[in-house]
């Protein structure tokens, strides 16, 4: 099993001939069977990790958190995602900006913290610290961690555009084929 | 508790627990890298003072650590990163023990228990205060986007680096930035 696993990991180099070159990693986990991916391309780093439902909720459950408030993530498709500059300068991204591609090919946008922090206050709670920064300005080596919503059921397919700006200039990486986790661990106990 | 919330209270543990150290929920993946580097400020700023609660309900107020230099930290146990810096924060300490230099680690958002059984399971466990913001006023008003986020304030209460993210506070970098505000 974890023969065939190791096979899902990828790391690619685009082609030298462009004028960057990105690194993307594939992953899936031989123990828990769930994905990651990660691309760095043209000094930003972004990394998505599927989460299981029931981790999820158990994460707001666990605070304490009323039960509106753990319904309400219920309906969405929840990744671990790490943003990281790993430029030599300053680098921004706005979550507001990033869309996510449905197989039908229309653009969604994705739920940002202050729209999830609104949300929660009038239920009674504010666990905005568990979603990524809507936006940061990074200075070198600053990072950011926390979920990436997508109002998809478990085991759905998709593409997410995003977006940060560098030296005044806007870049875009697409990840292609992201996967929901499933409702259940992939992974028989 | 009632069955099904003593499910999601045992998950969300072992969630915490897991993501903290990065195995198997984590999907193996690499864990990003710990950064040493701080971001000098300019202007520097007057820290926004503030007295927040320590673990045994002592106040602690910023203005009364002028003439030290004082790394603030806003953190949460849950927060992966957070779980990663915090030992180096507290070698840091250790190794400026003899200087006036303070740290001051802001919980977000949390209960005392919560975080006595998570630095019970640190090493080196801080010895230095850990202070609570529960409604995140203080973190709010310092600007604070995300977990971790840093501070440093010099002798005069200025607020002159910051670093946003997990650094590894006791790289030798940190430590000689720290000691030149110490002069």
């Amino acid at each position: 099993m974890k023969a065939a696993c190791s096979l899902c990991l990828c790391a690619c180099l685009v082609a030298p001939a462009l004028s960057h070159a990105a690194e993307y990693i594939h992953n899936r986990d031989p123990d828990s069977g769930l994905l990651a991916w990660k691309k760095a391309d043209r000094g930003f780093s972004l990394e998505l990790i599927q989460l299981l439902p029931d981790h999820v909720a158990a994460l707001y459950s666990s605070r304490g958190l009323p039960p509106a408030v753990v319904d309400s993530i219920r309906g969405y498709c929840v990744f671990g995602s790490v943003a990281q500059n790993q430029s030599g300068g300053t680098l921004s991204y706005r979550v507001a900006d990033w869309r996510y591609v449905t197989p039908d090919g229309r653009q969604h946008r994705l739920k940002t913290k202050p729209e999830w922090v609104a949300e929660w206050k009038k239920l009674g709670s504010d666990f905005g610290w568990s979603i990524l920064p809507a936006t940061m300005t990074f200075d070198i080596g600053d990072w950011a961690q926390g979920f990436t919503t997508v109002q998809l059921p478990p085991g759905s397919h998709f593409d997410l555009i995003y977006s940060w700006r560098h030296h005044g200039k806007r870049y875009t990486g697409t990840f292609e084929n992201l996967v929901c986790a499933p409702e259940q661990s992939p992974v028989a106990p | 508790m009632r069955p099904s919330n003593r499910r999601w209270h045992l998950s969300g543990l072992l969630l915490w627990a897991v993501l903290g150290f990065a195995a198997p929920v984590r999907a193996a993946l690499p864990l990003p890298e710990m950064s040493h580097t701080l971001t000098l400020l300019s202007p520097k700023k007057p820290a926004r003072d503030f007295s927040l609660p320590d673990l045994d309900g002592k106040p602690h107020k910023l203005s009364d650590y002028r003439g030290k230099v004082v790394l603030v930290n806003f953190w949460a146990t849950w927060c992966p990163p957070c779980r990663r810096e915090m030992p180096s924060m507290e070698r840091l300490s250790q190794r400026l023990q003899d200087q006036p230099f303070v740290i001051l680690a802001i919980n977000q958002q949390e209960e005392a228990d919560q975080v006595f059984v998570f630095t019970g399971q640190l090493d080196p466990a801080p010895t230095f205060p850990i202070l609570f913001d529960r409604d995140s006023t203080v973190s709010h008003a310092w600007g604070v986007l995300g977990l971790p986020t840093s501070f440093i304030v010099d002798k005069q209460g200025r607020v002159v680096y910051r670093a946003m993210g997990g650094r590894e506070f006791d790289h030798p970098e940190i430590e000689q930035t720290i000691r030149a505000l110490l002069k």
